[in-house]
């Protein structure tokens, strides 16, 4: 995922997409439903174009489409874009894989185990309530303004969704598969690595997805309170100086990674996942 | 907890046979009971923030025990800021819920109901939720200043694209039998839209809104931070700009216990109640 290739699909979309994605393999499947999917894109943009010519708002309530263009091409060549990025995503990476280390063991016990998830079920629908967005007072205060806040924030908010929906998908393998593994003499370990997690693994994953979509919000909000790098600091700098050019250029950007991340990664993960269990409930 | 009260009761007391399944009686009825269920295990947690608190594992400026939260709760209240602020922060939930649902609801069912305009507006509609509600932050002080209108504005932004995803998937999933046998009945389209494909899609738009109040919830915290004029989320940043970390810790409990109130004593039993009510139509379903 460099940079690089976010401005210009702000700039010009679909030709450019569409034609990097022909040149990369000629699957006619492909090229059509993605063209069909930047075209209202260009509807919007085109639209967005002939208000702000017709109506000539001020630059400074809502710029156009040629200003935030502009604004784009500026970040990207005095690497400001690729500052904000690569904080924003470090943190998105660092914060989901200390989620994913601590919510995913903890999840599966409290679903193996009947007596903890009785206890912690309560608990944790109220931590769910509060993750993410609320901590970040207390956060920036026992950590300071920095990256140590911002992953803990992405990390809170995406662990207690983790380790609810992998408490959920464990309790959801049948009992029968979890009584011929033992009796055929699996051992904890094997039951763990065997069972138990490839059992729960498309709850999990979308309890990756849910927990990851307050993650990515939790890092914008953070950013703008609590940070001095990364896509939210962007949009806080560019508010106090009015330069709504930046402001949408920056916003665009935000939800142009999210849709990478999350139809291009997640969404495909979320599918292979549940046709794998599929596959294990046939086996049964 | 358990250990020790099953086996503390006959032990302090004659070996009687009769004890013992009395305190495991006792133990048995406590478990089954909801409020326990529900309440009991933030016993031990509190007892535990209590214990941590009190050996002074953590300076008190980072880390204050729950007396002392207790004790700002009193104050707060005595002084009347926290009802202020909280029902600053409830009228803004309030609005951009109601606005929320005034618009996304028409607007998602307006989508769903042609194949042409989903197949269109689809991939905006996940371009837009995809922008973190609270990017919109910035531009919408630009535009109305620090004002509640741009937090109403954020709210109303968070709920209204998860309400019309959840709305287009919750019309998509209602079966096409079910609208065909309508219409063949002689159902016209007002009533096909009315008596099928509304309740039909009900559970869907349910499990929509509680996901969009569950966005708009944080996005409220967030805002009036950012905004900073008053209400919970203000009242937590300022408190930690000051160093009282009491005030903090209050904050956090107070969202929390009223974002639980509102998920477990409305949210989920609309979401039930209207989840029974597909099953009826499913049951219909299933007779045709």
């Amino acid at each position: 995922m460099t940079p690089d290739p976010v401005p210009a699909a702000g700039r010009h979309a679909p030709g450019g997409r569409a034609a990097r994605r022909a040149r990369r393999g000629p699957r006619a499947g492909f090229v059509g439903p993605t063209l069909w999917f930047l075209l209202p894109f260009v509807v919007l943009v085109a639209v967005w174009a002939v208000i702000v010519e017709v109506t000539g708002v001020p630059k400074r309530i809502f710029p156009q489409v040629d200003d935030v263009a502009l604004a784009l091409a500026d970040m990207a060549a005095s690497g400001e874009l690729a500052e904000h990025l690569g904080a924003s995503l470090y943190r998105v990476l660092m914060g989901s894989a200390i989620a994913i280390a601590t919510g995913l063991p903890f999840g599966i016990a409290l679903g193996a185990s009947p007596a903890l998830s009785a206890f912690f079920s309560p608990l944790l629908r109220f931590s769910v309530a509060l993750a993410g967005i609320a901590w970040i007072p207390i956060a920036t205060l026992w950590l300071g303004y920095g990256d140590g806040a911002v992953i803990f924030i992405v990390w809170n908010a995406m662990f207690f969704a983790l380790a609810y929906n992998t408490m959920l998908g464990v309790r959801r393998i049948p009992t029968t598969l979890l009584r011929s593994a033992r009796s055929m003499g699996a051992s904890r370990w094997r039951m763990f690595w065997e069972v138990l997690l490839p059992g729960a693994l498309p709850s999990v994953v979308s309890g990756l997805r849910i927990g990851l979509g307050y993650g990515w919000r939790g890092l914008v909000a953070a950013e703008i309170i609590a940070s001095s790098a990364g896509l939210g600091y962007a949009l806080f700098l560019a508010q106090k100086t009015f330069s709504t050019d930046v402001i949408i250029a920056s916003m665009v950007i935000i939800g142009v990674l999210w849709l990478i991340m999350d139809r291009l990664l997640l969404a495909p993960l979320e599918r292979r996942t549940i046709e794998r269990w599929g596959m294990t409930g046939g086996a049964r | 907890m358990t250990a020790t009260r099953e086996r503390g009761a006959p032990a302090g007391a004659r070996p009687g046979i009769r004890r013992a399944p009395l305190a495991k009686r006792f133990w048995a009825v406590l478990s089954r009971n909801s409020v326990f269920r529900t309440l009991g295990p933030f016993v031990p947690v509190v007892a535990l923030w209590w214990l941590v608190a009190e050996a002074g594992v953590f300076p008190d400026a980072f880390f204050v025990g729950p007396d002392r939260v207790v004790a700002e709760i009193g104050e707060l209240l005595r002084k009347g800021i926290l009802p202020g602020y909280l029902s600053d922060s409830l009228t803004r939930l309030g609005y951009g819920v109601g606005f929320g649902l005034l618009i996304g609801l028409p607007m998602g069912f307006l989508t769903a109901m042609s194949l042409r305009v989903r197949k269109a507006v689809w991939p905006i509609l996940l371009f837009f939720q995809a922008i973190a509600d609270i990017a919109w932050l910035p531009i919408v002080i630009v535009w109305f200043g620090f004002s509640l209108t741009s937090v109403t504005f954020v709210i109303v932004y968070t709920i209204v694209f998860p309400l019309m995803l959840s709305v287009v998937a919750g019309v998509e999933q209602v079966p096409g039998e079910l609208i065909r046998a309508a219409r063949s009945l002689g159902a016209g389209r007002i009533r096909v839209f009315v008596e099928v494909i509304l309740p039909g899609a009900l559970p869907a738009v349910a499990s929509g809104v509680r996901t969009g109040l569950g966005y708009g919830w944080r996005a409220l915290v967030a805002a009036e931070i950012i905004v900073g004029t008053s209400g919970i989320g203000f009242m937590m940043f300022d408190a930690r700009r000051v160093g009282d970390v009491s005030q903090v810790f209050l904050g956090m409990i107070v969202l929390g216990i009223l974002w639980y109130m509102l998920d477990a004593l409305i949210l989920a039993p609309f979401e039930k109640a209207t989840v029974e009510r597909w099953g009826m139509v499913r049951s219909m379903e299933g007779d045709g």
